[in-house]
């Protein structure tokens, strides 16, 4: 019975509304009539879903704010570019062996540097995000330099196909995501992000957890640049390693709410319409609206969409959990403590 | 022999410069724990603000000073008062600082853009060609009047920060808020200053880079994340700390000329900030303030 216990973490109910969700995606595009633009728009936005849902588990669940995501995107979407290029390997494979080589990288920069908090880490990995753009741009033997790679597929029905690839990329990133924030990892993570210290007195491992979460990531996002090196047929280091890439997957994490389970997905699908109905016709405004959206939420919501959701329900009478807002920004040190006596508790057999 | 010194100069000379650049980001971190992200952003406005009042109405970028630190003070008061005063204090409240002064250094840079348009602009000032000698080899005069301006700021700010009530009040502050509330001292009122003052001395810094480089609206970055290299360098607190750090980085950047090709300079600094925080999070002179 030990199996079926350590698995207690899991609701019934949150799994049965999963998979009827992704029945429903999967079979959308076979019984609605979907225009070309719209279902491959859908694709792209699974994927920054799974990106932003990555993005979070280190800067939601451990509190590890990272601006330098975008070389973990743009590592994975150059080596499946390049698997794909120059060992003409399918593209599943190219993404996959993309993702784990960005998840090598990010190891390589994170294991360092992840015993920074806060600030320190932050500012850290603006400082990884350009020296990789930089070495990206001028490496052109792998990335083509400043003129880029064209990829030889990606049109008609290979293109339509992206869109399951997408559904199935987003239904592990859900996955991972229940599994970091719900089992006892997510107390863990929980402890750490309160305090490192007090996490480690009660036999919490800072750096492992911490290398697990960031090597998902980094795999995760790196899958997910490949994904897009598909998607566009055509990369180039100057968008793939932009800071604005960085800069995307915070936005899509906190307009849907830091640190909750599914709150980034929400985010991806409002930043996808920002991007593709509001500044295809005002491309100038493009940060400043960014700017203003974080502004108000840090202010006002700092849960985003899924602060404003708990709101509305609490309206109608709902008493969300007690932790529901934990892994969000103003969690306080005394739920920490709590946090982590539970998972103290959780550690006796 | 004679390249060495030529080198060493010219990184004494750059250092003047970060140490100006520092010490904004380094004042607000040191007395509000928030590490300021839009500071880069601001150092860009003061720049256009510099170019901008050269172009329109021929003030010299030297004598745009004082009214760019008067602008930025403003800029940064009001920054505080509206938005950074909201923030919860402590470490709680640091992840939303970063996110808040982000979203601001967005808004800045788009701001800039739809006024400016995104191409390079430079000041080209009389002067801006001529050189001047020091020991044998010729530097720009625009470089040493940028180091002595700086030097000169750094000094005016050491004594303001050790001789005059207020500085001794902020200094105050940086230590123990709470007993400043005891002591009587209106910890928002000097929380708002220190805000205005870091962001001033931005602003001096965006006028002397506006001298010395071509800039556009994305500017700034590289220079928020020297600022910053340069406070975990020097550790907190003094006039020197920053004006060593700011020496460490200008000598490992002109010296990388040896070692890396020239268009990897700008990445020295980070490899040098990764080292440095993995290895000695207190700051080279270990004084252990940060953590």
């Amino acid at each position: 019975m030990r199996g079926a216990r350590s698995l207690r973490w899991i609701s019934v109910r949150a799994l049965i509304a999963f998979a009827v969700a992704v029945l429903v995606l999967w079979t959308a595009p076979l019984v609605l009539p979907l225009g070309d633009y719209t279902h491959n728009i859908i694709g792209l936005t699974f994927m920054f879903m799974a990106a932003a849902l990555a993005w979070n588990w280190l800067g939601g669940f451990v509190g590890q704010i990272s601006f330098g995501h975008s070389a973990m995107f743009g590592v994975g979407g150059f080596v499946a570019a390049r698997l794909m290029l120059t060992f003409g390997l399918p593209s599943v494979v190219g993404w996959l062996v993309g993702g784990l080589v960005a998840g090598g990288y990010a190891l390589l920069w994170g294991h360092p540097t992840l015993r920074l908090r806060g600030p320190y880490f932050s500012i850290a990995t603006i400082g990884v995000g350009e020296a990789t753009r930089l070495i990206a741009t001028y490496w052109s033997d792998f990335t083509g330099g400043s003129s880029g790679l064209s990829l030889p597929l990606s049109s008609g029905s290979t293109k339509y196909q992206l869109y399951w690839y997408g559904l199935y990329l987003l239904v592990a990133a859900v996955a991972i995501s229940y599994w970091l924030r719900r089992s006892r990892i997510g107390l863990a993570l929980l402890a750490i992000k309160e305090d490192v210290e007090a996490a480690a007195d009660v036999g919490v491992n800072a750096t492992r957890y911490q290398d697990l979460v960031l090597f998902l990531s980094g795999t995760m996002v790196g899958v997910c640049g490949g994904f897009y090196a598909s998607y566009q047929a055509f990369i180039d280091p100057q968008d793939m390693f932009s800071f604005d890439r960085s800069i995307s997957l915070i936005l899509m994490t906190v307009i849907g709410g830091i640190g909750t389970v599914l709150g980034p997905t929400g985010g991806a699908v409002v930043f996808v319409i920002i991007q593709e109905f509001l500044l295809a016709n005002y491309s100038q405004l493009y940060l400043g609206l960014y700017g203003i959206l974080l502004i108000l939420i840090i202010l006002f919501e700092p849960l985003g969409l899924a602060g404003l959701l708990l709101r509305l329900r609490r309206l109608t009478g709902y008493r969300p959990p007690a932790d529901v807002g934990a892994g969000g920004l103003t969690s306080t040190a005394a739920g920490g403590a709590t946090e982590a006596a539970v998972v103290a508790d959780r550690r006796v057999p | 022999m004679r390249e060495a010194l030529t080198l060493t100069i010219s990184a004494i000379l750059l250092a003047g410069f970060y140490a100006a650049m520092a010490y904004g980001l380094g004042l607000i971190y040191g007395v509000l724990r928030i590490v300021n992200l839009a500071h880069g952003g601001i150092i860009m406005a003061a720049a256009y603000l510099t170019w901008q009042l050269f172009d329109r109405f021929g003030i010299d970028p030297y004598l745009a000073i004082p009214i760019a630190v008067v602008v930025f003070f403003l800029v940064g008061v009001g920054l505080y008062l509206g938005l950074v005063r909201f923030l919860p204090r402590g470490p709680a409240g640091a992840v939303q600082s970063l996110l808040l002064l982000f979203g601001v250094w967005l808004v800045i840079r788009n701001i800039v853009y739809l006024l400016f348009t995104g191409n390079d602009q430079a000041i080209q000032t009389a002067y801006a060609t001529s050189s001047a000698s020091i020991l044998g080899a010729h530097y720009s005069v625009t470089r040493i009047l940028v180091f002595l301006v700086a030097v000169v700021a750094l000094i005016a700010l050491h004594l303001l920060l050790t001789r005059t009530y207020l500085g001794k009040a902020i200094r105050a502050v940086a230590q123990n808020p709470d007993s400043c509330t005891l002591a009587g001292i209106n910890i928002e009122r000097v929380y708002a200053f220190t805000f205005g003052l870091g962001t001033a001395l931005a602003g001096l810094a965006g006028v002397l880079a506006s001298t010395l480089f071509a800039f556009n609206p994305s500017f700034g970055a590289s220079e928020l994340l020297k600022s910053f290299v340069i406070i975990v360098l020097g550790g907190l607190g003094s006039v020197l700390g920053i004006a060593s750090g700011a020496c460490v980085l200008a000598f490992a950047e002109v010296f990388s000329i040896y070692v890396v090709p020239p268009y990897l300079t700008t990445a020295v600094g980070f490899v040098l900030l990764v080292v440095v925080l993995v290895l000695r999070p207190g700051g080279l002179f270990g004084q252990r303030v940060l953590r």
